[in-house]
């Protein structure tokens, strides 16, 4: 008996190939069923998000024999006609735990590091726990898995910092003020990425935002969705006593934020802090403004480079994390209570 | 045992400050990324045995022991070092101890010159509890001026980091810079009322016959310092100064402080 592995994610599959092996959650339960009652799996798992669909299985057969059947029975359950070559992947022990506790970590995810699959994985692991298809070999390495993704996350820089121009913004912010909550927002122009990062700095504590659009009726309407409040584009400037921080994305050609626009209202505004997330191009804020004292200037790409470093900063991590991973599952396995007590429990 | 006075336990305060610079260094060049003991504890052994030197010393003379340029430095330093222990505690800024190690050695370094410890008898006649007020107060107003400019300092290297958009900024696990420009201004605030009531209690004290107390050196150098640090903190509050100009000020005035502590003490009629 040994868990094994076979899937396919972003790293093998086109999108339009993982859109017809994924499987809903409600037939996900029907699903295990079948594949424990065809006698090719013990206790099983499946993994089916965006990106990966993957069967977990403690199989009787031989690695050979069992990836051999759990492709006909993934692609006979999804009734797949098509052509198939090495999209699928399939791993055997130790590779097939290697494999779990990488995915429980975020290391085989498109983004590196993401937390999101650690919750998708937990479900999916739930969901079969409930139904009772995992026995003592699956438990232990679900479980397994999710204490080294915690471990990582404490341990590592994997999971370190914002991998999105949004999420720069948001942390960028809260570099500058103590607590969001406290400060208000200014979005200047309705667009969909000054609307998202908007919301970005709702989730992590922002009450208050002011929207102002050419079209005051796109204005109201965001405004009404963000839960704030719209005012003529015009007045725009008259905000900025009351603001902390401002997103632009207009259509401007030209600036519409120069340095000696801002001086006299930061003056006004007793040279408080003023965060300017400029994600508009062309760019709408002069980039002379960044000389005002307590004025921090950001534009698109400045927020892309803080992405593209983070990300660059988990990919340096990786390595770490590989030899952490081989380390854990090299003393699940080499302990011997891991294959010894799964069977003693199946007896 | 008799032979450990309280300068060899100072001299073992000073190396744990060596050791917490050197550890700094360390820190510094890692970006303060990781949240970590190392330094505080370094920094707490410090403190712990400044405390046990002064405790020492206290108790040979059976007063505060704030009687010469030795003893009034180690307070000083002592003040410093037990605010950034208990300040350290706040989140986010046990690196405090990091930017405040390097102030303490070398300061400490310099009050360990035997020129600036001549003995002084067991009882000093500057012991009574007024003039121990007058000293103590004053030395933790410096002391809170010193972790002020420290706050400051963190403050400058966040916005520098923050203005030419340096990813360390954001991977540093320092306060945000609202946090540490509150810090800065409380602690200035807590010093002036500290050195003012330390002015006020001085004021009180009986003097030598035709010394007047604002005509001696130290005293005057004191009430400048005292308009200086009344002028930082009514210009940031009331006339919008920015708070880059308030945390340059602040660290200035200390350096001024720590540059000129010595020798308005050399010269003035009242203090020697």
């Amino acid at each position: 008996m040994s868990v094994v592995v076979i899937g396919l994610s972003h790293r093998s599959a086109p999108v339009e190939l993982r859109e017809r092996f994924a499987f809903a959650g409600e037939k996900i339960p029907g699903a295990l069923a079948a594949l424990r009652a065809s006698g090719l799996a013990s206790e099983c798992a499946i993994l089916s998000t965006c990106n990966r669909v993957e069967i977990y299985a403690v199989t009787p057969l031989t690695a050979a024999a069992a990836f051999a059947e759990l492709k006909k029975f993934l692609i006979a359950h999804q009734a797949y006609d098509g052509a198939l070559g090495d999209e699928l992947y399939s791993f055997a022990e130790p590779h097939s735990l290697h494999h779990l506790f990488k995915v429980a970590s975020g290391l085989d995810s498109m983004v590196i590091g993401e937390t999101e699959i650690f919750g998708q994985l937990k479900s999916a692991y739930e969901l079969a726990l409930a139904h009772q298809h995992t026995g003592a070999r699956l438990n232990k390495a679900f479980q397994r898995a999710f204490n080294v993704a915690k471990h990582l996350r404490t341990a590592t820089n994997i999971q370190r910092g914002s991998v999105s121009v949004m999420s720069a913004a948001v942390e960028l912010a809260e570099k500058i003020f103590t607590a969001l909550s406290e400060h208000e927002v200014l979005v200047i122009g309705a667009g969909e990425t000054s609307e998202k990062t908007a919301r970005a700095l709702q989730s992590r504590g922002v009450k208050k935002i002011t929207v102002t659009n050419r079209s005051p009726e796109r204005a109201a309407a965001l405004a009404t969705e963000l839960g704030g409040r719209a005012v003529p584009f015009e007045h725009w400037p008259d905000e900025f006593e009351r603001i902390d921080i401002a997103i632009s994305s207009t259509a401007a050609p030209q600036p519409i934020l120069d340095r000696a626009t801002l001086e006299p209202l930061m003056k006004r505004r007793k040279h408080r802090p003023l965060l300017l997330i400029d994600i508009a191009v062309p760019r709408d804020i002069d980039p002379a403004v960044s000389t005002l004292d307590n004025v921090y200037l950001y534009n698109v790409d400045d927020l892309q480079s803080i992405a593209d470093d983070y990300l660059n900063l988990r990919k340096e991590e990786v390595a770490r994390c590989e030899k952490i991973i081989a380390e854990k599952v090299a003393a699940l396995l080499s302990a011997n209570k891991f294959s010894r007590n799964a069977e003693r429990t199946q007896d | 045992m008799a032979w450990f006075t309280d300068r060899h336990c100072f001299l073992l305060a000073v190396t744990f400050y060596g050791l917490s610079t050197l550890y700094s260094v360390f820190l510094w060049r890692k970006g303060f990324r990781r949240d970590e003991w190392v330094n505080y504890f370094l920094l707490a052994a410090g403190v712990a045995l400044h405390t046990l030197a002064m405790f020492k010393r206290g108790l040979t003379l059976h007063s505060c022991p704030i009687n010469n340029l030795y003893e009034a430095t180690t307070f000083l330093l002592w003040t410093l070092g037990l605010a950034c222990l208990i300040y350290s505690l706040l989140p986010r800024f046990k690196f405090l101890a990091a930017f405040t190690a390097p102030v303490l050695f070398t300061i400490g370094i310099f009050a360990l010159m035997p020129s600036l410890d001549p003995p002084h008898g067991l009882k000093p006649e500057f012991s009574d509890a007024l003039r121990s007020l007058h000293a103590a107060t004053i030395l933790q107003a410096y002391g809170a001026f010193g972790l002020a400019a420290v706050a400051a300092a963190m403050f400058l290297m966040q916005q520098h980091d923050l203005k030419l958009h340096k990813l360390r900024a954001l991977l540093s696990l320092l306060p945000s810079m609202q946090r540490l420009e509150l810090i800065t201004f409380r602690l200035v605030a807590v010093g002036f009322v500290l050195l003012t009531i330390g002015l006020v209690a001085g004021w009180q004290l009986p003097r030598p016959e035709g010394k007047p107390y604002f005509f001696d050196t130290k005293v005057l150098w004191s009430a400048l310092l005292w308009f200086i640090y009344l002028e930082s903190l009514v210009a940031y509050k009331k006339f919008g100064r920015t708070s880059r100009r308030f945390a340059i000020g602040i660290i200035a005035t200390f350096i001024f402080l720590l540059l000129t502590f010595w020798i308005t003490n050399l010269y003035s009629g009242l203090h020697n």
